[in-house]
């Protein structure tokens, strides 16, 4: 295991602790975050690892949220509800990934982005199972103690987070990982040296959808009230791309501390600019940009400087 | 009866969707940047020939001679001081890049315009003109004929001039464009520029004929895309044939499946091209 | 290797330090003790933010008034009202999160509900585990209030009690009419209410020809109005928002399409429909909740519905819409409710609410047993000389109904 991969994993368990920290609201931020971290991390593999600019998370969040809504919907339990989902996410993105994983750069980021679209409209007329325009129903899963309800989904957020960690981990030192960076760097050599490269796309693309997926369903579990327009929400598939781009590509602590220090951001920027929270937050991302090309890993050095100074 | 006016609707509104698609088929041709702020820059354009009508009773037909230089300037300055640099970098960085600037832009407008719906109505109304029974909208007429000058004229400069010719030269092989001598820089800048002005001239045009708020961009941005992929990448006649596609498909489905399913079936559709036939109706193979 | 190691470290280091920052620059602001406040989150960007602003100005409109007569008036403790505004961008999640926000951290007392339906019913899941009396100011569909929550209440009477009358109007009025056509925004509330309207148009004897949703977004809806033409529809029923019905109703003029009954829902109330439609606006009906022509004489700050649309134009220069007295009417229940407990206690004030029977500037409020407002009668009316004239109730009509669209 890489320093880097085990910082990650001491941070991810740093988490754990924010309950002894703060009360809900700090919870809600906190469950958002882990949230956010999964979609980064899980972007990760097929966009860093890979070298796949997918705008497909969105479509998968959406299909996670409506599986499991819907299976709550039917009395089956969360901790059985959530694997179904992430395991729907996973068989659907790789099948999808075999035909879709043939088209590079732009061409595979408007085929992922397509996907959401539909996806989204067919939920959208399935109005018998999920309610389409009218949105789904969820039935309460937690207590109504407000700091246990909060616990409780910070904690099944975040136990997806541990998961996706542990897999991105396992990923990045196996086989599958040097195979994908091979992908990245040159696909057709790999396949001339006898890589199944449409296996390994399609494995990375399904991983990067499943956890994607079982968030969703915490996350439907968690509002009690879903959409169509929410939970397809095209921002889920931009702002962890963004937060991959603000961490620095394929390294799964940069991604992570990206996705952090995105939030922050966010957060800090929606809370002092009522007017001009968005415009900020694109100044900040060309700012970051122009300045930070290779994310927060461009920070070494008098790089930075010798940048400014460029520029 | 029916069938022939969806098909008029659709010829109509093809031309129209070819036009909002053509600027953002060209920068992603040219410059192989996916310009994620070109519905805001449409938006923009709109307000420009909505104020121009309004406060000097401007046209929109002669506000285009305005807009255009403007946003001729626009575009330019955005691509030198911040695209170029980092045109180099991969896809990823540009796209995220412009997303950043399209909620910048897009804020922007919210602040000075609030984001009511507006509407640029002609006084008199212009009316529609009917063909024993088969209606055509004048403004939208007067928008197409408008879009197909503007997309002709592009034509012809790319065609014809130094300038356009070295833009369809980038286009085709960057790298030798760079050995023949071509200040690629410059090249993209102007491109952008042109891009540009296509979505300003679109602005105003769609002015005509849509209510003008900054929330409508998603959906330009949204039949840009459509438009392109159907069609094929960074070529005038591309962004024709996928516009008169997209609205084609958008028509029949719509009278066939309803009007909610229509929009899914250009998405399906849009993923069955990129599988089948990635260049598009009209385009070469295009970029990585 | 070990500049690597440098690297990381600074990076951790740095991201910790900006993580702080963002946690202290979030710390509480004190609540003062002479202060109520009130939190409203509103959709100021993204694709609602023209219904925020009508929201923020019944708001506002409702503190001022209310801190001009010395606040609100506790067991003979006078308290100022301070309303507390987040943007939450249109995005439900964003919303659920904003009401969090607000009570936790603003330490507001009580909330505004989020705008629309589906926000308002996310974001109301949050204010009923805190406990928090909120007043949705603009979400009328029943679904919104069906979780057997206590402590949301809604100023919209349900869905029907718009297209009800309207249908009886048309039969009345226009008794030839007989085929509807439906074009419904797929969208919690404009499909709810097509919905609505096509279950009383069938029990009115009509018969629905045409009923259709189209997508959230759609640019052009020639394909599907031409498609309606070919069927010949006496009555004609459009829901979505303004910028929907903006773009229905001119592409309908550009297909020549005419009818005698034209309905659409919600934006014929607002001048800016009237503004941007001009002549196309002529002899559209709709209903809504509230009009500026409705007369109350009530019992809350503005005392009148006179009185509150002459502050209203004082104030904004222009004639309120059912959006801006509601936002204004939730304030002025509150207030009512509040000065009623004789306490700002949640439990109380809640209580105050739902056993609240008054009459208002907005009408009388008296609400059901969901939560839901259940004694306002919404006027039906028709856009004629480009101006809303009510045609019902009988009690306040300012006119005949014309019919034929051009």
């Amino acid at each position: 295991m890489k320093r880097s991969d085990l910082i990650l994993i001491v941070l991810v368990l740093c988490l754990a602790a924010l309950p002894l920290a703060g009360g809900a609201y700090t919870l809600r931020l906190g469950t958002m975050a882990a949230m956010s971290c999964i979609l980064a991390l899980s972007w990760n593999v097929i966009g860093g690892f890979a070298g796949y600019p997918s705008f497909a998370a969105a479509a998968f969040f959406g299909l996670g949220a409506y599986t499991t809504g819907i299976l709550l919907g039917y009395k089956v339990p969360l901790w059985l509800s959530l694997p179904i989902a992430a395991g729907l996410s996973f068989a659907l993105a790789g099948l999808l990934g075999a035909v879709l994983l043939r088209l590079r750069g732009h061409y595979f980021a408007i085929a992922s982005l397509a996907l959401v679209e539909v996806l989204r409209e067919i939920v959208n007329h399935a109005t018998d199972l999920t309610g389409g325009g009218m949105g789904l129903n969820i039935p309460v899963t937690a207590g109504t103690d407000i700091m246990a309800d909060a616990r409780f989904f910070f904690y099944a957020m975040w136990l997806v987070l541990l998961v996706t960690t542990i897999a991105v981990i396992a990923v990045s030192s196996s086989r599958l990982g040097f195979g994908l960076s091979c992908i990245r760097q040159n696909e057709a050599a790999s396949q001339m040296v006898g890589l199944n490269t449409t296996l390994y796309k399609s494995i990375a693309f399904g991983l990067s959808a499943c956890f994607v997926g079982a968030a969703g369903g915490v996350y439907a579990a968690w509002v009690h009230y879903i959409d169509p327009t929410d939970v397809f929400d095209i921002l889920y598939s931009v702002k962890p791309i963004v937060m991959a781009l603000i961490g620095g590509l394929g390294s799964s602590l940069g991604v992570m501390i990206g996705a952090l220090l995105y939030l922050v951001l966010e957060e800090v920027v929606w809370r002092n600019y009522i007017q001009f929270h968005s415009a900020v937050l694109g100044a900040l991302i060309i700012a970051l940009l122009l300045f930070l090309p290779h994310g927060l890993t461009s920070l070494r050095g008098g790089l930075l400087l010798r940048r400014l100074r460029g520029a | 009866m029916l069938a022939a006016q969806v098909l008029i609707n659709a010829l109509v509104l093809g031309c129209l969707y070819a036009c909002i698609a053509i600027g953002f088929s060209l920068v992603w041709g040219v410059l192989n940047v996916i310009n994620l702020a070109h519905g805001s820059f449409i938006v923009l354009g709109a307000y420009g020939a909505w104020w121009l009508y309004h406060a000097f009773g401007i046209a929109p037909w002669y506000a285009l001679a305005i807009v255009a230089p403007l946003f001729f300037v626009f575009g330019y300055a955005i691509q030198r001081s911040i695209l170029n640099q980092v045109i180099a970098a991969p896809v990823l960085v540009t796209l995220t890049m412009t997303f950043g600037l399209d909620l910048l832009l897009n804020n922007v407008m919210i602040y000075f315009f609030t984001a009511d719906f507006r509407k640029l109505t002609l006084s008199p109304p212009v009316g529609s003109l009917s063909f024993g029974g088969v209606v055509v909208p004048v403004d939208r007429l007067i928008a197409l004929v408008l879009a197909l000058a503007l997309t002709f004229a592009l034509y012809v400069i790319l065609r014809r001039s130094r300038t356009g010719r070295a833009i369809v030269a980038v286009r085709l092989d960057r790298d030798a464009a760079t050995l023949m001598g071509v200040d690629v820089k410059s090249i993209y800048a102007i491109a952008f520029g042109i891009g540009a002005v296509m979505a300003g001239c679109a602005g105003v045009l769609m002015a005509l004929i849509f209510p003008i708020s900054p929330l409508v961009s998603t959906a330009y941005l949204t039949k840009a895309f459509v438009v392109c992929v159907l069609g094929g990448l960074g070529s005038v006649s591309g962004a024709l044939a996928g516009g008169l596609l997209l609205a084609l498909i958008e028509g029949v489905g719509s009278v066939l499946f309803g009007p909610a399913l229509a929009t899914t079936l250009s998405f399906v559709l849009l993923i069955v091209f990129l599988v089948v036939r990635p260049q598009g109706l009209m385009g070469r193979k295009g970029f990585e | 290797m070990d500049r690597t190691r440098r690297n990381l470290a600074a990076t951790v280091a740095s991201a910790a330090c900006l993580v702080a920052a963002g946690l202290l620059a979030s710390a509480a602001p004190a609540a003062a003790d002479d202060v109520i406040r009130f939190g409203a989150p509103l959709p100021l960007t993204g694709p609602l933010a023209p219904e925020a602003i009508k929201q923020k100005q019944g708001y506002d409109l409702w503190a001022e008034e209310a801190n001009k007569a010395g606040g609100i008036d506790v067991g003979g403790k006078r308290y100022k009202v301070e309303i507390v505004y987040t943007d939450y961008q249109s995005n439900t999640p964003r919303s659920v999160q904003a009401t969090e926000q607000m009570i936790t951290q603003n330490k507001v007392n009580f909330l505004f509900g989020a705008f629309g339906s589906g926000a308002a019913k996310a974001a109301s899941s949050v204010s009923e585990k805190y406990r928090i009396p909120t007043i949705a100011a603009a979400a009328s569909s029943a679904q919104v209030y069906d979780q057997g929550y206590k402590f949301l209440f809604g100023t919209f009477t349900p869905n029907d009690t718009l297209t009800t009358p309207l249908t009886k109007l048309v039969r009345e009025k226009a008794p030839d009419v007989k085929k509807v056509a439906i074009l419904a925004r797929n969208d919690l509330f404009p499909l709810a209410i097509a919905q609505e309207l096509e279950k009383s148009a069938k029990a009115n004897g009509m018969e629905v020809v045409y009923f259709e949703k189209y997508a959230i977004n759609t640019l052009d809806h020639s394909a599907a109005l031409s498609q309606m033409k070919a069927l010949a529809p006496q009555w004609i029923f459009v829901t979505g928002y303004i910028n929907d019905l903006l773009l229905v109703r001119k592409q309908m003029v550009d297909q020549q399409m005419k009818a005698p009954v034209v309905s659409m829902i919600a934006g014929p109330a607002y001048q800016e429909f009237i503004d941007a439609a001009g002549q196309s606006a002529e002899n559209i009906s709709s209903a809504a909740w509230w009009h500026p022509a409705v007369r109350y004489e009530g019992k809350d700050v503005f005392k009148s519905t006179v009185n509150y649309v002459k502050l209203f134009r004082d104030k904004y220069k222009a004639t309120p819409d059912y959006a801006q007295a509601s936002a204004s009417a939730a304030g002025a229940i509150f207030q009512l409710a509040i000065e009623k407990a004789g306490s700002i206690d949640p439990q109380k004030v809640r209580d105050a609410l739902a056993s609240l029977d008054v009459m208002t500037f907005y009408g009388p409020v008296k609400f059901g047993p969901t939560g839901q407002i259940v004694s306002l009668e919404p006027p039906v009316f028709q856009i004629q000389g480009a101006k809303p004239v009510v045609l019902l109730p009988a009690a306040i009509k300012q006119g005949e109904f014309r019919l034929g669209v051009q």
